[in-house]
């Protein structure tokens, strides 16, 4: 088959660190092409320099055979590369239609013939199964329908290579299958995709071929028929990976938190509770499965004291709770894996042994009168024996939390969270958008966590994490509770239903 | 009292108003096309300060309006492009930027009047002439206040409803409202972000200038220090309470002059209110008309945010 893309010993240095080194890459008409690599293994700074947004330190770039300079995100248009990123580059104030035609210059005169225009839209949305509609603002459709604007603005276009970074991130499972569907048809009429993916099912499932990228180096390009999931796992990560099987807690300690019959909101179905009774033992972690937006922020903003329930009641370790208030809760050794690290979890612009620290700065160990005056020497050795035994990989404990990788993001909060023992983690989405590498040691740390007598609260979207950290699993849906499951030998067809909340 | 409700006097003060605000509406055009691809200029002062002065000097040496006002716009482009240099360029904080145009151009036109007027403290020179535009200029109350101007006037008029359509209708125009609001999706889309923001940021020197010019060269003569005294700040203000459309900010310009023309004919009709504190009136105003469009934001998504390839 014809190859239309090649990238041959691409180098890009940021001083003296080489985020990509030699990579070769070669995309044939009609593939699904995967990228595969663990987060900083260099992939998204090879796509930026495919699609201009950075100049590569060496190396050198073919289309059909021909060398191209690709200086900028315009050039790389016009010379049929079409991106859509991970975070969409959709104008949230503008239509569907605005977005699609924005930019395009292959029009005669100044005015928009919107007419013309929409009819070759539609033309093109009709032909790859992309639905959307032209006239509603951005911000009034839903995450998969956006993803399809942006496939339909690279087609517009004339996108001939299609990169796909992450799709499936921000997807649910019946939406993903709605992309690959799609994936087909465009590859069926001959445009060629670079997919990008750490999910291992969905790269098998799709994929034509599959390069995998380790340390900013190619490891080997493979095709997908001979290959298994657990070998491709092994050359991303560099070393086997064995197979994870927790040990279930089936009689789990006195209770820690119990909720009884909790309201919040609970006439709006994406944001509230109805009638929520749950309680976590000692020693156990309860999982909270089900689709994003039915209640799980609540849940979790209610068990750290963020929000005060409307109606029922919530006992800490056998007393009620009168007030709620975050750092009653923390006072309450309550300890929180928030579910967006970046606004919640840390202060991009502390360094990271001040993130560390933050809830204990007016400890005597790292301050004298009670916080006025802080032992930057006992903080600064601290933060670097934290930074050792929670392997944090950062140049130096000053070095500002914001620039780690998500990965050591996560393990910042991991050694401030979990370090003094807490009665109740409550921990949601802790390993979203992490690798493989990262997703294992958070899930470590939170056994040991249960192991040692903590209470675990796991709110996850992700049904497979659900189903291997969980002691127990409570699906809710629209704010209410669809029942209990034990965490051995799960039911997972009936959970599945009571997912969709059937 | 009774001369204050006949027509002659509401004519005589649209007019006023309409004159007071022509100046605004040259700067509160420049700004909002800047702002629009999403770079703020809190500099208009300084703009409009340098054009006035720079035709001043180009008209006083050469002795032709129209060398004064190419200089007055070569002035006010000198310090947008000052602007863009630390604001596009070396991505730095636009509003600092901004505050230090004005304070540097208020400087440097001092001092050039200074060497420039040796003293003498008063020198006049030709301004443009106005053409009554048959028809028009005959329509009762707004007739004179209107399309009894100069030829700034009706090129203003015809900019406004040019750079309207620019906006609504063009490829360009949704182009630039993209680099304003989301200037990495107009990157990814094949807009080249920093070439749109320097168009804008030149287009806004040039309309800057013109407006500072407008002063010396049509109504005034003559320059003075300081002269500018705030207008570039509500222009700012016309802008933000024009809901950043053309149109909208010609209109809450326009509300402007009429607040200032008013303060001048209650002084001059010797109401027993303190002058200094008519004089107060526009800028009044000004903060009152913030008040009101609070919460109704149409600002840019990205106003004010150096952009960075390839960063988040």
């Amino acid at each position: 088959m014809e190859e239309i893309l090649r990238m041959e010993h691409i180098t890009k240095r940021f001083g003296e660190f080489y985020a990509n080194r030699d990579i070769n890459l070669s995309v044939l008409k009609g593939e699904v092409h995967t990228l595969l690599g663990e987060n900083g293994a260099g992939k998204s700074t090879l796509m930026n320099i495919l699609f201009g947004l950075y100049q590569p330190s060496g190396g050198q770039i073919f289309l059909h055979g021909k060398p191209v300079a690709i200086d900028s995100p315009a050039t790389a248009v016009k010379l049929g590369i079409g991106m859509v990123h991970q975070h969409f580059m959709l104008v949230e104030a503008m239509t569907v239609f605005e977005n699609i035609i924005l930019g395009d210059r292959n029009t005669k005169g100044i005015f928009i013939d919107r007419n013309a225009r929409r009819k070759e839209i539609l033309e093109l949305s009709e032909r790859y199964n992309l639905d959307v509609e032209l006239d509603k603002p951005i911000t009034e459709i839903a995450v998969g329908a956006q993803q399809r604007v942006e496939i339909l603005k690279a087609l517009y276009r004339g996108a001939e290579l299609l990169v796909l970074d992450e799709p499936t991130a921000a997807l649910t499972d019946i939406e993903v299958e709605g992309l690959f569907r799609i994936m087909k048809k465009l590859v069926g009429e001959g445009k060629s995709i670079i997919f990008i993916s750490h999910k291992m099912r969905e790269v098998m499932q799709i994929s034509d071929r599959i390069t995998i990228l380790r340390a900013g180096e190619t490891v080997r390009t493979v095709e997908r028929g001979e290959t298994t999931g657990e070998e491709l796992a092994g050359l991303m990560i560099g070393r086997e990976l064995a197979p994870s099987h927790y040990a279930k807690v089936t009689k789990p300690g006195a209770a820690v938190v119990s909720l009884h019959d909790v309201d919040y909101q609970k006439k709006s179905k994406h944001n509230g509770l109805n009638g929520v009774t749950l309680e976590v033992g000692r020693g156990e972690i309860l999982g909270i499965a089900g689709v994003d937006g039915n209640g799980q922020s609540q849940l979790a903003q209610l068990v750290t004291g963020v929000i005060a329930p409307e109606g029922g009641s919530v006992d800490m370790k056998g007393s009620r709770v009168a007030t709620f208030s975050p750092n009653g809760f923390i006072l309450e050794n309550v300890s929180h894996i928030p579910e967006d690290r970046n606004k919640m979890g840390l202060i991009g612009n502390m360094s990271v042994m001040e993130n560390i620290l933050l809830k204990e700065t007016g400890d005597p160990r790292f301050s004298d009168a009670g916080g006025w005056h802080l032992k930057r020497k006992a903080m600064r050795t601290y933060a670097e024996q934290m930074q050792q035994k929670y392997d944090i990989r950062c140049t130096s404990v000053a070095q500002e939390s914001r620039n780690l990788s998500g990965g050591n993001q996560q393990k910042v909060i991991l050694a401030r969270e979990l370090e003094n023992h807490p009665d109740l983690l409550v921990a949601v989405h802790p390993t979203r958008g992490l690798d493989i590498g990262a997703t294992r040691f958070v899930h470590d740390t939170m056994i040991s966590a249960r192991d040692a007598g903590c209470g675990v609260l796991l709110i996850s979207a992700d049904f497979d994490e659900i189903l291997e950290m969980s002691d127990r699993i409570i699906v809710i849906f629209e704010g209410k509770i669809m029942g209990e499951y034990p965490g051995s030998n799960p039911p997972i067809d009936q959970i599945s239903l009571a997912m969709a909340g059937k | 009292m009774s001369q204050l409700f006949t027509l002659s006097f509401f004519t005589a003060f649209l007019a006023a108003a309409v004159r007071l605000a022509v100046p605004l509406i040259y700067a509160g055009l420049g700004e909002t096309i800047a702002e629009k691809a999403g770079v703020i200029n809190i500099g208009m002062e300084g703009v409009m300060l340098d054009g006035a002065f720079f035709s001043f000097a180009g008209a006083w040496y050469s002795g032709s309006l129209a060398v004064g006002l190419l200089c007055g716009i070569a002035g006010g482009v000198l310090m947008s492009v000052l602007h863009g240099v630390i604001c596009i360029v070396l991505a730095q904080d636009q509003t600092v930027s901004g505050l230090a145009i004005n304070m540097f151009a208020l400087g440097l036109t001092s001092f050039l009047f200074k060497l420039m007027s040796q003293g003498q403290s008063y020198q006049q020179v030709e301004t443009f002439e106005t053409y009554a535009i048959p028809g028009l200029s005959k329509i009762p109350l707004i007739g004179a206040a209107f399309f009894e101007k100069d030829i700034l006037c009706y090129l203003l008029y015809i900019l406004l409803i040019l750079f309207t359509i620019f906006y609504k209708r063009t490829d360009l125009g949704l182009s630039h409202i993209a680099v304003g609001e989301a200037p990495h999706a107009a990157e990814s889309a094949g807009i080249p972000v920093h070439l749109f923001q320097w168009t804008a940021l030149l287009v806004n020197g040039v309309l800057g200038g013109i407006g500072g010019a407008y002063l010396v060269l049509v109504q005034l003569g003559v320059f003075t220090e300081n002269m500018i005294s705030g207008r570039g700040y509500i222009a700012l203000a016309a802008v933000i309470l024009g809901r950043h459309m053309p149109l909208g900010m010609f209109a809450a310009a326009l509300l402007f002059g009429l607040a200032n023309a008013l303060q001048i004919r209650l002084q001059t009709i010797g109401v027993s209110v303190s002058p200094y504190l008519l004089a107060i009136l526009p800028y009044a105003m000004t903060l009152l008309a913030m008040l009101g469009a609070a919460g109704r934001s149409s600002r840019p998504e990205s106003l004010g945010k150096p952009y960075v390839r390839g960063s988040r």
